[in-house]
C-alpha cells in the first residue's frame, strides 16, 4: 500500500496541478545521565483537485520516546467529492465521545493507536455514515511483559478492524449507532511464547440534544470478547462488559454548569491484575479512549498528581462551573469523584473477591480505590489588559492501589497506596507598550504519598496512618514533601522569549528504577548554590526566526516523573545536565 | 549521510521558512459548535479571515483570544472574520461552548477533536494563527503567542484588508 500511495503522490505532484505545504518538528537532546535523542518528523500535504495526500517521514536515532524509525512513517490519500469522502492509509478517527473509537497519535507519551486501511464517509446535514476497515498495531511499554524500558515499547498487539458509525439529525436532536469488531492477535506471557486469537465486538448508541440553554449527551456501549478455541476451531464466549457516559451542560447568562458522569465496566479485574493488560484480554482496547471523570492538570505540579483512570472499571462524576465576573475577569472550578464499582477483599482461599453489587455512584471505602479532587481558579486583567493574574487552589486525594485487605467477623487489615496533594498555582504577566513582557509562574505543592495501613480488632482501631515514602536528610520518613515549581521569563514580541525554570523538592524520594540524579549538578545549579539532589534548573531560549519558524534551545536539567496527556499517564525519565534543541517550522 | 540530508533540509527551511503563499487551500468544511457547518468559501465570502487553532487547556491561546475578539469587533465591517478552531479532544470538549459563552465571544468556533484540520493547516503548536485572503491563499502564518503579539496580528490584518481594498478598487 505504501508503494501505491507514494507512486500516486509522486505522479500527481509531477504531472498535476498541485499545491504543496508541510511542516517539520525536530528535536535533539543529550544529557549527562545518557538521555540522548535525535528525532525529526516531516509532514507534507499535497493537494491536487479533489485529492489530498498526507505523508509523514520520521528520522530518529533514537526518538525521545518509542522505537527508532527512519523513513515513511504515515501516509494517507483522501478523496473528497461533496458528501462523499474516501480515505486510504493511516487514519485517526473519533466516533461519538470515543467510548468505541478514539484513535490518536500522541508523541508526548508515545501513544499511537492509528488504523491503516480504508475509510468511507457519506455526510449530509441530516445524516452521516462512516465505514472503516483496517489494521491497528499498538505498541507500549509495560512492566507486565519481559524487557521493560521506560522509553522503548516492549509489547505489541495487532487488531484487524472493521466498523460502521451512523448518525441522524432532526432539528435539535441527534441519534447515532456504532458497531466495531476487531480480530486481535494478543501475545501472552507463557512458555513457550503464545499468541491468542481474540474476537472483540463493540456495539453502542448515543443521543445528543442541543439548544441555547442546555446540551445533553448520552452514550451507552456493550462489549463482547470471545477466544478462538483451537480444539474445535471456533470462538467460545469469554467476557462481556458495558459502559455509560453522560454529559449535561446548563448555560446561564454569565456562567455555565457542566456535569459529566462515567460508569465504565468494560472488564472488572482484581486489584493485583488491575493494570495488567498483557495477561488479561477482552477488556478495554487501545483504540478506545473514553472521557474521564477527573481533569488532567494543566499546571506542572498538578499534572504530576493526576489520577490514572481505570477505563475497565470506574464510576464517577465531575461538576464544573465556568463564568465571567466582568469582561476581563473569569473563574473556574470543579469537583470530581470516582471509585471502582465494587470493593475487593482477600477471601479464605487467599484470592481476591468482589464484594456486593456494583454501585452507580462513587464510593468512599478505600477497598474501592476512591479518588476525589477539587479545584478553584480566578484570573483576570488589570490596567487595560496589560497585567494578567491567575491564582488557583487544588486538592486531590487518591487511594491508588489496594495492596492487601483481609477481614473476619472481628478484624480488618488493609494496606493501600495513597497520595494526596494541595497545590497553589500563581501566574502573573505584564506587557509593556513597546512589545516587551515579563511573566512569572510559581506553584507550591504539599504532597503526601506512601502506604496507608489500617488495622481494626474487636472494634478497636489499632493502626490508621500513612507510612510516608519521603525521607529527610537522615533518611527518616517525613510526613509530606513540599514541591516548588518556578518559572520567570522575559520576552520581546514577536521575536523571542527567555525563561529560567526551577523545579525543587524538599525531601529525597524513591527513584522507581529511574536514574534520578548523577553525581554532579549543572552549571546553573552550581551558580545558584542549589542542592543537586533536590533541584532541577534550566534556562530556555525560544527564537522566532520567521513567523512560521521557531527555534528553541535549552540547557540544564528537567525533573522526571509522571506525565499525563489525553487521560493516559506514563513515567518520564529525568533529563540531567544537558542540552535540548527544538525546531518547528511550516513551509 | 541521512543526518546530513536532514540538516541541509532544516537549514534550507531556516532560510526560507514561510507558508507557501502560492498554494490555494482546498474548500474545507468546518463543523461549528452548534452542529452546523461552514465551508472556507462561505467564511471568506465578504473578506479575509483569520483561523486560530486553540484549546481550553492552552493558557496562551486564551490570552490571544481576548485580542482576536477585539479585532473581530473592529474589522467585521470590512468583511473580516475570525474562526477559532478548538482542538479539544472528547476529554475537554464539553468545556468549549461553556468557555466561549462565558466570555461572550462573537466569532465562530469550530471543532477539530482529532486534529485532522490542524494537520491540513500544518498547525503543530497552539495557538497557531493563519491569515487567509479571499482567494483562499495563506498570507501569514504565526505560531505561539508572546504577550504583545497582538500588535503584529493587527498589523497583518490591516495589511490584508488594505490589499483587499486595493483589489476591490482595481476591479
Amino acid at each position: 500500500m505504501k508503494f501505491l500511495l507514494v507512486s500516486i503522490s509522486l505522479f500527481s505532484f509531477i504531472f498535476g496541478q498541485v499545491s504543496f505545504t508541510g511542516n517539520v518538528v525536530s528535536s535533539m537532546g543529550e544529557s549527562r545521565n545518557g538521555y540522548y535523542y535525535n528525532e525529526s518528523l516531516i509532514n507534507t500535504q499535497i493537494q491536487f483537485g479533489r485529492f489530498n495526500n498526507w505523508l509523514q517521514f520520521e528520522f530518529s536515532d533514537p526518538p525521545e520516546l518509542g522505537r527508532e524509525y527512519n523513513g515513511l512513517r504515515k501516509l494517507r490519500l483522501e478523496y473528497l467529492n461533496g458528501p462523499l469522502q474516501i480515505k486510504l492509509g493511516d487514519m485517526y478517527e473519533i466516533w461519538g465521545r470515543g467510548l468505541i473509537l478514539n484513535s490518536l497519535d500522541d508523541q508526548s507519551i508515545d501513544r499511537d493507536s492509528g488504523i491503516r486501511g480504508i475509510g468511507i464517509v457519506y455526510e449530509t446535514d441530516a445524516f452521516n455514515i462512516h465505514f472503516l476497515s483496517g489494521q491497528s498495531d499498538y505498541s507500549m511499554s509495560t512492566i507486565y511483559s519481559p524487557g521493560y524500558n521506560s522509553r522503548t515499547p516492549n509489547y505489541t498487539t495487532t487488531h484487524n478492524l472493521y466498523g460502521v458509525h451512523t448518525e441522524w439529525q432532526l432539528d435539535s436532536h441527534l441519534a447515532g449507532l456504532t458497531f466495531l469488531q476487531s480480530k486481535e492477535a494478543h501475545p501472552v506471557n507463557t512458555f513457550p511464547e503464545d499468541t491468542l486469537d481474540i474476537k472483540n465486538r463493540l456495539l453502542g448508541a448515543h443521543y445528543i440534544y442541543n439548544n441555547s440553554l442546555i446540551d445533553v449527551y448520552v452514550e451507552y456501549v456493550k462489549n463482547w470478547s470471545t477466544l478462538l478455541n483451537e480444539e474445535n476451531d471456533g470462538f467460545t464466549n469469554y467476557l462481556d462488559g458495558r459502559a455509560l457516559y453522560g454529559n449535561v451542560n446548563l448555560y446561564f447568562s454569565l456562567f455555565s454548569l457542566n456535569l459529566e458522569y462515567i460508569n465504565y465496566r468494560f472488564g472488572t479485574l482484581d486489584p493485583l491484575n488491575r493494570w495488567n493488560n498483557v495477561d488479561n484480554y477482552g477488556i478495554i482496547q487501545h483504540f478506545q479512549n473514553p472521557p474521564i471523570s477527573g481533569v488532567i492538570g494543566s499546571t506542572t505540579l498538578i499534572n504530576r498528581t493526576s489520577h490514572q483512570t481505570d477505563f475497565n472499571n470506574e464510576v464517577g462524576y465531575k461538576l464544573e462551573i465556568l463564568g465571567s465576573i466582568r469582561d476581563d475577569f473569569e473563574y473556574y472550578g470543579f469537583i470530581s469523584r470516582s471509585s471502582r464499582s465494587n470493593t475487593w477483599f482477600i477471601n479464605n482461599e487467599f484470592e481476591w473477591e468482589k464484594e456486593g453489587q456494583p454501585v452507580i455512584l462513587p464510593q468512599t471505602d478505600p477497598a474501592a480505590n476512591p479518588y476525589k479532587a477539587y479545584y478553584g481558579e480566578i484570573s483576570g486583567y488589570l490596567f487595560d489588559y496589560t497585567l494578567h493574574t491567575q491564582i488557583g487552589y487544588s486538592y486531590s486525594e487518591d487511594m491508588i492501589d489496594l495492596a492487601y485487605y483481609s477481614k473476619t467477623d472481628t478484624s480488618k487489615n488493609m494496606n493501600y497506596t495513597y497520595q494526596s496533594a494541595k497545590t497553589i498555582p500563581l501566574h502573573t504577566s505584564f506587557t509593556f507598550s513597546n512589545g516587551w513582557s515579563i511573566e512569572a509562574k510559581i506553584e507550591t505543592q504539599w504532597l503526601k504519598k506512601g502506604i496507608w495501613r489500617f488495622e481494626e480488632l474487636n472494634g478497636n482501631i489499632i493502626a490508621d496512618s500513612l507510612i510516608s515514602e519521603f525521607l529527610d536528610v537522615n533518611e527518616n520518613p517525613i510526613g509530606f514533601q513540599q514541591n516548588t515549581f518556578m518559572s520567570i521569563s522575559v520576552g520581546k514580541s514577536p521575536n523571542w522569549t527567555m525563561a529560567f525554570t526551577l523545579d525543587k523538592i524538599s525531601t529525597t524520594e524513591p527513584s522507581f528504577g529511574l536514574d534520578q540524579k548523577d553525581d554532579s549538578s549543572n552549571s546553573l545549579e552550581s551558580l545558584l548554590g542549589l542542592n543537586m539532589d533536590q533541584n532541577w534548573a534550566n534556562i530556555e531560549f525560544v527564537y522566532n526566526v520567521t513567523s512560521s519558524f521557531r527555534l528553541s534551545l535549552m540547557y540544564g536539567s528537567l525533573k522526571g516523573g509522571l506525565l499525563c496527556a489525553n487521560g493516559v499517564c506514563r513515567i518520564i525519565e529525568p533529563f540531567e545536565n544537558g542540552f535540548k534543541m527544538g525546531i518547528t517550522a511550516a513551509f | 549521510m541521512k543526518n546530513l540530508y536532514l540538516i541541509s533540509f532544516l537549514f534550507g527551511l531556516m532560510l526560507n521558512a514561510e507558508p507557501n503563499k502560492e498554494s490555494t487551500l482546498p474548500n474545507l468544511s468546518f463543523k461549528l459548535l452548534d452542529g452546523s457547518k461552514i465551508s472556507l468559501d462561505e467564511l471568506l465570502q465578504d473578506g479575509p479571515a483569520l483561523i486560530d487553532f486553540w484549546a481550553t487547556w492552552c493558557a496562551p491561546c486564551k490570552k490571544e483570544m481576548i485580542h482576536l475578539e477585539r479585532f473581530q469587533q473592529k474589522y467585521s465591517k470590512d468583511g473580516f472574520k475570525i474562526l477559532a478552531i478548538s482542538t479539544d479532544t472528547p476529554r475537554s470538549m464539553s468545556k468549549v461552548k461553556s468557555y466561549i459563552r462565558s466570555k461572550k465571544y462573537s466569532f465562530k468556533v469550530a471543532l477539530d477533536p482529532n486534529q485532522q484540520i490542524a494537520q491540513k493547516f500544518n498547525a503543530t503548536l497552539l495557538p497557531t494563527a493563519i491569515l487567509i485572503n479571499k482567494n483562499r491563499e495563506i498570507v501569514w502564518f504565526h505560531q505561539g503567542y508572546i504577550p504583545g503579539d497582538e500588535v503584529e496580528i493587527e498589523k497583518q490584518i490591516l495589511a490584508v484588508l488594505n490589499n483587499k481594498t486595493t483589489e476591490d478598487t482595481s476591479e
